[in-house]
């Protein structure tokens, strides 16, 4: 227990709003800007990205608390700062680990000016909120909680290891609009999830009539895990077995699902512009190496009742501790089922509001940097929101954005963003045209890199593409 | 103007991106973080009444009487690593005009003695009966001997008995556990 808090705690230190990307969102000079709207606007003619190097994302954080709140160098125990932590800290507050690394990424625009793209990413996304209640009995106990009912339905979490398959097109209908959607493919490598517990856990003194000093009762609970990919790693003997066992499930071999985004681009007048997006509107279908695990009932125990049966001799009394054992057993059911699942992908909603100044036409006759025809600004300023659904609602930020074409080579964007987390963010990506090699690097929470264990959250994302505007 | 402009950007995204930094924490502190939780549970309990000391078939008395139970936690090995403390707390209510006493013998899974505790019971009336109290507080060395055990034997002495004899003896207990890693 206290190396699982140990990790738990670190973890807060090295991780940023689950899979918000604000800064690469309606960030044009980058190809994977498709992948969070369908529906934006492709500048270039064809893109590739460089295999494993695409897009690496990592993005982790904490919306209670901070590294240092528990590891700063100060004379106070760790354990008090702990303590602190664990009270200050409410059962909305979560932390979150996700990881992005694609595969493969390619675009191109064909004759009839649609521009498709596809590839192949892998994602962890892994989010828990904090079980208060649970916290306060691992740190304290229950001896100053009497008759205080410890909530065990705060225990929320899920974990998914997925590869996703994706093809989409992206083509602007009409002199305004631009409209794209996604197909995606999910195969699930490993998945667990446990949403909707609920259930209490009290010690109260019992009355004169109570037959022990306590009664400590579990009331109502209803405790369930799901998980798929899971039971038959503990069944294989070597590590060797597990990682193919893992590969092997990251090409369609997995839990199958299937998803899409969709996305628009919608230009109001020659300065104001619309966009919105809907991404992973999917589920994954769980079916193959599915163990879920429900517990359930009520129960009251007051210690061992000792009858004192008469024996005669060598005759062993009555199994007192296994018949309570049983009893637990009987009232609190433990079920191991492997019914197969359905689970929902973390459906992800952007919205972004833009006003665009300067004209931005650096390439002469050929506009080749623009190859959708639309008119390109040299500076935008604007507002996105995202949304995130989660185990206990939705995840909302808000941000406000400033995009500039330095160069027809340099672009940078700078964003302000008010989260979950902190209320802030400042974030700047850049993206560079080196040749044909596009590089770009997005990173949030800048104000605290002079020292990341303040920050409650960190999300970087980088990579390489090779980008053809022209031929 | 444009690379005027580049070089500073650049330079300053390096710059930030290197120089980001995790400063005035300890994360060797982690070494020291101790749950220090105080747990109560309860033990056992039992009612006996006066009839229990008495073999109205043979009309003998039966001056004490015996049960046992398996406490398999105990010697648990996480429990052998944390605990730090425990207190039982005996709660005798005894209406039998008779004084007890009563023993808990705690033996190994070997069935050695591991620990031994006991306590004098009062002498209560049928109308008014008396509550006698007993706390049991087990820390350092006795700690190992405690956890060695995974059963406790009960007896029940009583100093004398007949068959008019009225009343009951009940047993409430919890113990409290502190513990730490």
């Amino acid at each position: 227990m206290r190396y699982f808090l140990t990790y738990i705690l670190c973890l807060v230190g090295v991780l940023a709003m689950g899979q918000n990307k604000q800064i690469l969102y309606g960030f044009d000079a980058v190809p994977q800007s498709l992948m969070l709207n369908p529906g934006s606007h492709v500048t270039q003619k064809k893109h590739f990205g460089v295999p494993f190097l695409s897009q690496i994302h990592v993005n982790g954080g904490a919306s209670g608390v901070t590294a240092y709140d528990i590891f700063k160098d100060e004379a106070e125990s760790i354990n008090d700062r702990i303590r602190t932590a664990i009270f200050e800290m409410d059962n909305t507050n979560f932390f979150t680990v996700t990881q992005q690394l694609e595969l493969i990424n390619f675009g191109w625009r064909a004759r009839n000016e649609i521009y498709f793209s596809g590839g192949i990413y892998q994602e962890l996304d892994f989010i828990s909120y904090f079980p208060k209640d649970l916290a306060i009995l691992a740190w304290e106990g229950n001896r100053d909680y009497l008759d205080y009912p410890f909530n065990l339905g705060e225990i929320s979490a899920t974990g998914d290891l997925t590869t996703v398959f994706h093809f989409g097109v992206n083509k602007k209908i009409s002199k305004r609009l631009t409209l794209g959607s996604r197909l995606k493919i999910y195969s699930s490598m490993i998945s667990f999830r446990s949403v909707d517990n609920q259930g209490t856990f009290t010690t109260s003194l019992g009355g004169p009539d109570a037959e022990n000093i306590y009664e400590h009762t579990i009331q109502n609970a209803d405790l369930n895990l799901q998980t798929s990919g899971y039971a038959s790693l503990t069944d294989s003997e070597n590590s060797g077995d597990v990682t193919s066992d893992i590969l092997g499930r990251a090409l369609f071999g997995g839990n199958l699902g299937v998803g899409v985004d969709i996305g628009m681009n919608y230009e109001i007048n020659d300065a104001w512009s619309f966009s919105a997006s809907a991404l992973d509107v999917g589920a994954i279908f769980h079916t193959k190496d599915v163990e879920n695990y429900r517990a359930h009932g009520t129960y009251t125990l007051d210690g061992i009742n000792l009858i004192f049966p008469p024996l005669s001799d060598g005759e062993a009394t009555l199994p007192y501790y296994d018949n309570l054992e049983d009893e637990i057993k009987n009232e609190l059911a433990l079920d191991t089922l492997t019914t197969s699942y359905t689970q929902l992908r973390p459906l992800k909603f952007n919205a972004s509001i833009t006003y665009g100044f300067g004209i931005f036409n650096s390439s002469g006759p050929c506009d080749c940097l623009n190859m959708d025809g639309s008119q390109l600004h040299k500076q935008n300023v604007g507002l996105q929101f995202y949304s995130i659904f989660r185990p206990q609602g939705p995840q909302m930020a808000g941000t406000l954005f400033y995009y500039r074409r330095i160069s027809n080579f340099l672009s940078a964007k700078a964003t302000y963003t008010v989260d979950s987390f902190s209320s802030s963010n400042v974030g700047l990506g850049i993206a560079a045209d080196i040749g044909k090699v596009n590089f770009y690097l997005a990173a949030d929470n800048l104000l605290r890199y002079n020292n990341l264990a303040k920050a409650k959250s960190v999300s970087l994302q980088l990579g390489f593409n090779i980008k053809i505007d022209d031929e | 103007m444009n690379k005027a402009l580049l070089q500073p950007i650049v330079v300053i995204c390096i710059c930030l991106f290197f120089t980001s930094c995790v400063r005035d924490t300890d994360f060797n502190q982690a070494e020291d973080v101790a749950l220090t939780p105080i747990i109560e549970l309860d033990l056992i309990y039992f009612n006996l009444s006066a009839n229990n000391f008495y073999d109205s078939i043979n009309s003998n008395p039966i001056l004490s009487v015996t049960d046992t139970t398996e406490i398999r936690f105990l010697n648990d090995g996480e429990l052998q690593d944390r605990l730090q403390k425990a207190e039982f707390y005996f709660k005798f209510t005894n209406s039998i005009p008779r004084n007890f006493q009563v023993d808990f013998q705690f033996l190994s899974e070997t069935n050695d003695t591991a620990y031994v505790a006991g306590t004098r019971v009062d002498e209560g009336q049928p109308a008014t009966p008396v509550i006698t109290e007993y706390t049991e507080i087990v820390e350092n060395a006795d700690i190992f001997k405690l956890t060695q055990a995974n059963k406790v034997v009960v007896t029940v002495a009583i100093d004398s008995s007949s068959q008019n004899l009225e009343g009951d003896l009940s047993l409430k207990s919890k113990t409290t556990y502190f513990l730490q890693n």
